[in-house]
Formats: C-alpha cells, structure tokens, sequence
C-alpha cells in the first residue's frame, strides 16, 4: 500500500494521464520556445496553440476565437467576473449567484459586495438546486449578472442550466451569464451555444491534464474589462507568459476526454451508481447528499456516515492508501463545517461525518469493492468508539 | 501539518475504549455538532482512592481520540488529588506535541476527566457543589485555544475584561476584525458556556 494508490479526490486534482505528460514533454525540451512573428520557432509556437485551442473549442462547441488560455480554473472565473463587472458596471451592480456556489464566484460577489454592488444570494433545495423561479424572481432592472456553478464542487448536484437560460432570455434586458464548469467539464456533454452562457470557465486538472491550466469560453462580442495588464503574448485578457507545455497536455487531456465522450460519461455514471450501491449494501445508518442518478455529476458520491466524524474516518482510510475528502470541520483550514452541506439543510453533525468519492476513469470495481470494504470496517470500529452509537 | 507517531498509534489502535458497566463516576463533554464529544467513565477505590479504572468513549478527530486514549492512561492507577493535576498540555506532551490547529481538540479529553472527578467527588461528599463565579468562567476561556498557535486565548491576553453579575457575562476580546479566527474563538466561547445554567445572558464585545 502506498499513499493515493486509491486514489477518490478527483474532484480536487486527476492524476496527469500518461499520455498528457509525452503531449508535454516536446515542449519542455527542445519545443521551448515562445509564440512569435516571422521567425519559425515563434510561428511553431503559434501554430502549436492555434491547435490546442481548436481541440478545447471543440469539446464546448465553441470558435477557437471564443477560447482563451489561463492558467487554471480560478483565474478564468477571476478574469470573467470581474471583466464583465467593470466592463458593464454602468448598465447596473446588481450581482445574483447563490448560496451552494464554488468559492471563486462566492469570493468574487463578496469582493464587489464591499466595492458597493448588491448580491442576492439564491437558496438550493435540499439536494442542492437552485430554482429558475428564484432566478426570475430575483431579476430587478440594475441586475448586470448571474453565475453559476454547473455541477456543484461538493454533492455534484446539476443545476438546471436549460430553464436558467430561458429565464435570463425572457428578461427585459441584458443580463450576463457565467458559470463554472470545472465540476461539470469532461462529466457531462458541454455546448456552450446551448447554455447560453456569455462566459464559461474550466480546468485541466481536473480531467487528467496537467495542474496550472485552465481556459475561458467568452461569446463573441462580449466586452470584458482588463484584469492583469502587461506584456500580450497570446491575448489581452491573460497577459504575461504562456505555459506551453502545460497547454500542450491540457490540449492532450482534452482530446482523451472526448473521445466518445458519452461512452466515457456512461460509464463514470455506472461506476459511481456501483459505488454508492456497495456503500448503500455494506454499510448501516449512511445517507447520500445530494439527489441521486443522472441529476449529479457522473463522478461524485457523497455520503454521510452516521455517528462518526470525518476527519478520523478519512484519515483511518488515508492509512490504508484510499484518499476520500469530508466535511468535517475538523479537516478544513477555518475548522468549519461544509458550507454547501449547511446550505442545503444538512446539520453540523451530517457535514462533519460526510465524506467525498469522486471516482475517474482510473477507478475499478475492484479498487471501490476494496474501498468500501476498509470503511466498512473502520466505520465499524470508530461507531464502537462513539459515545452517538447505540448498536441496533 | 503532520501528526506524530504517538498520536498515530493512539489513533489507530487507542487504550481503554469502550463503556464502563456500573462506574463510580462518569462525564460527558463537548456535542456532535462541535464535531467533538467525550464520554469518560470511572472506577474509584473508596478506600485510597485511587483511579482503578477508567474508560472512554470518543465522536471526534484523529486528536481527539488519542487525547483521549493517553489522558486515561495518565489517569489510571493515580490517585484522585494525583489526577486532578493532569492538564491538556501533559496529554500533548505526552503525544510529542500536537500542530497547533490542532492544539484545541486536546482540551476536551482532559476537561472531560476534571469533570467525572469532580462528579465523583461532588456525589460522594467529598467537595460542595460548587458556586459559579467569575473564576469559573475565566477557568473555561484558559481552555480555548487561538488555533493558529495552538496556546489558550488567556495566555495570549485576547480577553481583557470579564463580568459576571446577576446571571450576565460580559467579555471583552481584543481580537480585531481582519483575524480569520475571531469568529471561531467566538463560537468556542459559546460552546464552552452553555453548559452553564448560572449563565442567563453571554456579551462578547469585539474591538
């Protein structure tokens, strides 16, 4: 047993696949060089990202003129919110997301909260969602945007991105769409014209591409004020250097994940149904969170294990080589209970004994029979150690 | 943040777990939704009286079983005036240290021990039921720990005030607002008092 030899955090971070890391090697040897004019290596190069940028359009259906690279998830969230926000500031400050939202875009209202915007935050029903009609009702004349998070980071709840769409469309005026699509990238089948989203953030590293990769789908005609200025490289919304390299296995990462996508998508969903049925057979007093088959991210379990808390059960299966994340406050950085549990109606007690499997296509039905065989026993042995359970 | 070997095999594999048939005395502190509670039980020897037995029963973190493992190991055999002395920072010595954020998960095991002594004692006739005072109050803020150093708010001198008069408890914290952890020892502060029916009315002043 070695530490992560099973491996249930991909929610986190996905272990590079092998394939991404020969798409990146040429690029870290003698493909060094930067993008340029008239001079063969700067044209490799440019031709290079013109590729890479074809593969990841693609796979949102979008223009490679829409794509632009960052370098990860949270700057693409940065460089829209806050580039639409400035940009469009005289059309309106008022700012709807909701309360299960992915940090960046909760940081983010909060940011333009104190900078004198108004937020409204949507309630999610007790799996998770949040309403259209909430939406609709929300909407006010100096309302300039609203975010979301297409698959929830935590319980993988889809939001309904369809009525959202139809809601903003009906609206009297124009209201920008982003949403956050690193949960939901590579899990379900993504056309950004479908969406109707103005801007769409997502990540590589969560989908066997490298860490420290990321792009931004931005409509065309969508104006966005300029967050980092500096020298333009590639564009100007993310000015500076470019990793090649890591673009090169993000691109790699892409085209595996595509490749009959649905294919892939099905089989994450049978894989996690497995996962959750084992659990469901083997283990008494366990409650899933969030709602449960085609309505949650196709890759993520998350159950709460009555009577226990997390932080001792996640590291008694760390032990045995299973890495799981939990709620428990116990685990976090600011010793609080999981947000997102709370916001659906989930008590202290249910988030600190919850634990996280978010499964990917390096996971097999022997790894969850092992996984599930190790909680089994230690949730055995922590509910003899626990003053909350009574055996039955 | 690493924990040490000691804490990992009174994690694993922790001494006296399990509830005690017919104690002479028994405590309950913390709750499920802090994340934490400890049950210890006790077996006293009337004559010498002397700690025979002792057992515990954890819902809580990796720190906190183990705290609770090797605090009933300090306590077995000793005498009760002996184990009265056992603090929080014996048990993390005892551990080889705990990281500081983790400092605070070590307080309830002993807090739990002092109180099923003092339960024992209080039901024997050995001591009054005590009368709450302001001390009883300060004693409860010694063990609320600032978690990014893993020391008690006390020490620190992030209270500066403490009033107790007809059932109401002010206290005044010098923690200033842009401290990520304000909020937290605000809460401790509130978990740790409402155990207290003296207490009618709690003030927590902020700067």
């Amino acid at each position: 047993m070695s530490s992560g030899e099973f491996y249930f955090d991909n929610c986190m971070t996905s272990k590079p696949a092998p394939e991404v890391l020969l798409a990146m090697q040429p690029y870290l040897t003698e493909k060094f060089w930067y993008p340029g004019s008239f001079i063969s290596t700067g044209e490799a190069i440019n031709a290079a990202l013109a590729e890479f940028k074809a593969i990841i359009a693609k796979s949102l259906n979008a223009n490679p003129k829409e794509v632009h690279f960052t370098m990860g998830g949270t700057l693409a969230n940065n460089i829209a919110i806050k580039g639409l926000l400035t940009a469009n500031s005289d059309k309106g400050t008022h700012i709807i997301c909701s309360t299960v939202d992915y940090p960046d875009l909760l940081t983010n209202a909060a940011f333009f909260e104190q900078s004198g915007f108004e937020v409204t935050y949507l309630p999610a029903d007790a799996e998770g969602f949040v309403s259209a009609e909430d939406l609709k009702a929300a909407i006010k004349s100096d309302t300039i945007l609203f975010m979301t998070t297409i698959a929830n980071h935590v319980i993988g709840t889809i939001q309904p991105m369809a009525e959202y769409k139809k809601v903003l469309e009906e609206a009297d005026h124009k209201i920008f769409f982003h949403a956050d699509a690193g949960q939901a990238y590579g899990k379900m089948l993504l056309d950004v014209n479908e969406l109707g989203v103005d801007t769409l953030s997502v990540s590589a590293h969560k989908i066997h591409g490298p860490q420290g990769a990321g792009a931004l789908f931005v409509k065309q005609g969508t104006n966005l004020g300029q967050l980092i200025h500096g020298v333009s490289r590639v564009d100007n919304l993310q000015t500076g250097g470019v990793n090649i390299a890591l673009l090169a296995g993000f691109a790699k990462a892409v085209e595996l994940n595509f490749t009959d996508p649905q294919t892939q998508i099905d089989k994450l969903y049978e894989l996690s149904e497995y996962l959750l049925t084992t659990i469901e057979k083997t283990i008494p007093h366990i409650e899933l969170n969030g709602p449960r088959g085609r309505k949650r991210a196709a890759h993520n379990i998350n159950v709460t294990i009555d009577y226990i808390e997390g932080e001792a059960l996640a590291m008694m299966l760390d032990l045995q080589g299973i890495t799981v994340a939990t709620g428990s406050a116990c685990a976090s950085q600011g010793l609080t209970p999981n947000y997102i549990l709370l916001a659906i109606g989930k008590n202290h007690m249910q988030s600190h004994g919850s634990l996280k499997f978010t499964i990917s296509r390096y996971i097999t039905r022997e790894d969850i029979d092992f996984a599930v065989a190790k909680l089994a026993e230690i949730a055995a042995e922590l509910r003899r150690r626990s003053p909350l359970y009574k055996e039955q | 943040m690493q924990y040490s070997q000691k804490v990992l095999d009174h994690f694993m594999h922790p001494h006296n777990v399990g509830k005690m048939e017919n104690p002479d005395a028994t405590a309950t502190e913390g709750s499920p939704a802090c994340g934490d509670q400890v049950t210890v039980y006790l077996k006293v020897n009337e004559q010498d009286k002397t700690i025979e037995d002792i057992s515990f029963l954890s819902y809580g973190c990796a720190s906190n079983i183990a705290t609770a493992s090797i605090i009933t190991d300090l306590a077995k055999g000793k005498s009760l005036d002996e184990a009265k002395k056992i603090t929080w920072k014996d048990a993390m010595e005892a551990l080889d240290g705990l990281p500081p954020v983790k400092v605070h998960c070590s307080v309830l095991a002993a807090d739990t021990l002092q109180t099923a002594i003092s339960n024992y004692e209080i039901a024997k006739g050995l001591k009054p039921v005590p009368e709450f005072t302001k001390e009883i109050i300060v004693a409860e803020l010694k063990k609320i720990i600032y978690p990014q150093v893993g020391e008690d708010i006390v020490s620190l001198k992030m209270v500066k005030y403490v009033g107790f008069t007809d059932g109401e408890v002010v206290i005044d914290l010098n923690i200033p607002a842009f401290d990520t952890w304000r909020d937290n020892v605000v809460e401790e502060i509130k978990e740790h008092l409402q155990k207290y029916s003296d207490i009618k009315d709690l003030k927590i002043n902020l700067p």
